[in-house]
Formats: structure tokens, C-alpha cells, sequence
């Protein structure tokens, strides 16, 4: 076991130096350090320069206003462990680049916990309590307190006054325009603190989870990973791999939440997703309130 | 005793009803016979009359479904009738930008609280805020004479005038190309 995390630590660190320190060397080149000891952020692929020569995978399908300039960043594939970027994609600075609203991702996930919790704390009031129904002792002339009933909240064990009862609901919604403003305001985040990955479909050559994980510490993606796609299927391969692997998991586009974002450290969206995502979230800046339910039809709803 | 109040009724709606039939029988025996005949004639015939379905005229329906975005508005090149003034061309080069709101409105709103609490709210400020807050003051003491608090939130990106200022600003922001 030993030996083998040696070979790894043998085979991927001067490869790794060389690929990500290729100009400066901050490190001692003959310096072998365990993996768990360098840190990631200085080993991650930097953000695309201005002028990169790969080419332009993906552009804005939506108007970007004046004043802002589109997100670049690298397009990357899942078919092979060691391969370099495909190329750039260009991503909308509405939805991935607004700023950060701590106090509507705390709105969102606290909400996100609440509305669908229901609390089945349950006491029971004197008159639920078995017994009670004789009076004690007499009012009078025994010298003791005057007591009606030994279920009185005063008596042990007798009921709960104010207790809590029964299923209590803590349904309740926020406004949709907050919900979506926590969807951007996550994305953004995970862009801001790159942890946010493009690729360019969920192919992997083998059903075999240590691919996976392999990939992601290679590529020093973080601990945990939400692979996000669009559409009805996913690839086998990437369906088996997940399966089983308690930090890599996979949802689709509709249901993507802020939750799951906190919840996982990297995000990786194909893109089809980024285009979905950007066409959905989009739509909410432009449109009217809602003249009668969403799920009724309108004329353009995306 | 049910079945002799059920008769009982029977016989009391005729005797109402009576009446009432006499009355319209001018005109009403023609048009209820002819009906009763075209349908008996129809029935023990199996010539139903089919049933042609057309999506020709769904178009109309599809006329009043309304849409769900705000339309983008026609070029103009100065103040429209109406009192709006479309952005300008490219943003003003300034370190500060005001985006219109979803109805293409400057986003400068009134607010009172209390009752008598007046207040400018100046939304959807991105960039140097700060900024913003300086030029705002300035004009505002061009205006009024005197200098007002502001408050300034970087967080929701909004600042705030103490005085109703909306009319003022808004013009200035307009001028300004916002």
C-alpha cells in the first residue's frame, strides 16, 4: 500500500510541477513532497490568459450588456485521464459572474431546509393524559394543597402545558425571483473560487469508479463532486462509475439547488448545461410577473 | 306517504305549468316539433354527421396567448412622447453603472416609512458605489442648497437619499446616458 502511494506520489508530482510551474520554480525540482501536503489552489490550471491561442468552443447565446464582459473559461474532457483543455467557453456574466449575495444563499438554503420539514414533536395536554379523572382528596379539611385532577400540568407526570403538538408544517416559499437570484449568486461562487468545471460531454471510457476518482485528484478538482447534465440520459459509464462513489454525484440540470452546490466542493457542468442553465435563469430578468401560473402556456417561456 | 307526495308535487307542477303552455302555444308548438322530427329521423337512420377536426383556426388562439418577456423598445433617438428616454448607445465612461430595470426604467423609486420618513432609493448600482454617493451629493447640493445624508449598501448595491429627489435624479441619470 505504502509503495504504491509512493509510485503515485514518484510518477504525478514531477510531471505535475512541470506542467504547472513551467515558468517560475517556487519548489525545489529534487523536493518530493506527499500529495496531501502541497496545496491544490497552487497546482490548479489558472483561469484561461486573454489571448489564448485553443480555440472558442462555446459563445453567449444572450445579449451580454455593455458594461460587462463575458467569463472565459477552459473547456475540458472527461475522455482521458491526462488530456489538455479542448478549448474556451464563454459564459454569461448575468449568471455566472454577479455579485455575491451571502445574505440570499443563506435565504435559499435555509429555506431549502425548512419548507419541506415537518416537525412531529407531540406532547400531550392533561386531558390526553390517562387517569386524572377523580378529584385526589377532598377541597377541604385534609391539609394538603387543593388538587382536581393528578394529570395537572404541576404534577409529575401529569400533562404539557404549551407543549408542542402534533405534525407541525414549516411549509413556505420565497419569492421566485430570490430563488433564482441564489442559483446565480452559487454559481458565480463556485466560478469566482474555481470550482467550476466545463466539459464537454459526460464520456468516460470505463464503468470504473477509480477512473473517476483518479481524474479528479489528477486534475485536483476537491473532494467532493456534482456532475451536472441536461437531458433525459446519461451515459452508462458515468451512470455505473457514480453509482457506488459517495462524493461524486450526479443530477440533472432541472434539478440543480443551491444546496447540492454547497453540499459539493467542485461543480462540473457539460455544455449543454451551461446553455439550459443560462437560457432558464436568464429568462428571469426580462420577464413580466406572472400573469397566471408559469405552467399554464405563454407565448416564449424558454 | 313518499310516492303520494311525489304525486301530490306531480300533479301541482302541471296545474302550473298548465297555464303557462296554454299561454305560448301561438308560436312555441311549430319550432318544437320540427326539432323533435329532424331528430327522429336522424336517430334510426346511422348517419351520424362526421366530426371534421381543423387546426386552421387555432391561430386565433394562439393570437391571445400572451407572451412571458418584456419586449425590447424600438429605437428612438431622444425623449419619446410618452416622457421615457431610451439609454444611451454605449455606457458613460464613468466608474459607476446604473442598469435600467426589466421595464426599461431608470431604477429610482420613492420610499416612505413611518409615515412621514422620506426617502430616494437608487437601485441596481454596479461598480464604485462610492462614487455614485459623491456625484449624487454634489448635485444634490446644487439643487437644494444644503447637503443631505445618503446611505450607501454596498451589499444590494443600493443608496439612499434622505428627501423625495426622485424626479431630479432620474432626469440627471437620463442626461447622464444611463
Amino acid at each position: 500500500m505504502f509503495r504504491c502511494t509512493l509510485l503515485i506520489c514518484g510518477r504525478g508530482v514531477p510531471k505535475r510541477f512541470s506542467s504547472a510551474f513551467s515558468g517560475e520554480s517556487a519548489l525545489p525540482p529534487n523536493l518530493l513532497l506527499p500529495t496531501n501536503l502541497i496545496d491544490p489552489s497552487r497546482l490548479k490550471r489558472p483561469p484561461p490568459p486573454a489571448d489564448c491561442s485553443l480555440p472558442l468552443l462555446r459563445r453567449c447565446d444572450a445579449v451580454v450588456p455593455a458594461h460587462l464582459s463575458p467569463v472565459q473559461t477552459w473547456v475540458e474532457t472527461l475522455e482521458s485521464l491526462d488530456s489538455e483543455p479542448l478549448g474556451l467557453a464563454q459564459l454569461h456574466p448575468d449568471v455566472f459572474a454577479v455579485p455575491p449575495r451571502l445574505d440570499i444563499l443563506h435565504q435559499v438554503e435555509i429555506w431549502q431546509r425548512n419548507f419541506k420539514r415537518i416537525s412531529h414533536a407531540h406532547t400531550k395536554v392533561r386531558s390526553e393524559v390517562r387517569g386524572g379523572g377523580k378529584k385526589p382528596w377532598q377541597q377541604k379539611g385534609s391539609g394538603r394543597a387543593r388538587h382536581g385532577s393528578i394529570r395537572s400540568p404541576i404534577w409529575r407526570g401529569g400533562g404539557v402545558s404549551h407543549g408542542p403538538r402534533g405534525p407541525t408544517s414549516y411549509y413556505y416559499m420565497l419569492p421566485l425571483k430570490v430563488r433564482v437570484q441564489g442559483l446565480k449568486v452559487a454559481l458565480s461562487s463556485k466560478m469566482a473560487q474555481d470550482y467550476l468545471h466545463i466539459v464537454d460531454s459526460l464520456n468516460i471510457p470505463t464503468p470504473d469508479p477509480q477512473y473517476l476518482l483518479d481524474l479528479i485528484r489528477q486534475r485536483h478538482w476537491g473532494e467532493s463532486v456534482l456532475i451536472v447534465d441536461v437531458g433525459a440520459e446519461f451515459p452508462d459509464n458515468i451512470l455505473q462509475a457514480t453509482a457506488d462513489l459517495k462524493t461524486v454525484n450526479i443530477i440533472p440540470a432541472i434539478g440543480l439547488n443551491v444546496h447540492s452546490m454547497l453540499k459539493h466542493e467542485v461543480l462540473v457542468l457539460t455544455l449543454e448545461t451551461v446553455k439550459f442553465l443560462e437560457d432558464k435563469l436568464l429568462w428571469h430578468d426580462e420577464r413580466y410577473s406572472a400573469l397566471y401560473p408559469f405552467k399554464l402556456p405563454y407565448s416564449d417561456f424558454p | 306517504m313518499a310516492a303520494s307526495l311525489t304525486l301530490r308535487t306531480a300533479v301541482l307542477r302541471r296545474a302550473l305549468l298548465g297555464p303557462l303552455n296554454l299561454h305560448g302555444r301561438t308560436t312555441g308548438p311549430a319550432t318544437s316539433s320540427a326539432g323533435l322530427q329532424s331528430y327522429c329521423t336522424v336517430a334510426p337512420g346511422g348517419t351520424n354527421p362526421a366530426i371534421i377536426e381543423s387546426t386552421e383556426e387555432y391561430r386565433f388562439v394562439e393570437r391571445l396567448i400572451p407572451p412571458s418577456r418584456v419586449p425590447a423598445p424600438p429605437q428612438h433617438s431622444g425623449p419619446t412622447p410618452s416622457g421615457w428616454i431610451p439609454p444611451a448607445e454605449s455606457p458613460p465612461a464613468l466608474p459607476y453603472m446604473i442598469r435600467r430595470s426589466r421595464m426599461h426604467n431608470i431604477p429610482v423609486y420613492t420610499d416612505l416609512t413611518h409615515g412621514n420618513r422620506k426617502m430616494t432609493l437608487v437601485r441596481k448600482v454596479e461598480g464604485d458605489i462610492w462614487a455614485l454617493d459623491k456625484d449624487v451629493r454634489e448635485f444634490l447640493k446644487g439643487v437644494t442648497g444644503k447637503e443631505l445624508p445618503t446611505q450607501v449598501n454596498e451589499v444590494t448595491m443600493t443608496l439612499k437619499v434622505k428627501g423625495h429627489y426622485d424626479v431630479e435624479l432620474k432626469q440627471w441619470l437620463a442626461q447622464k446616458g444611463f
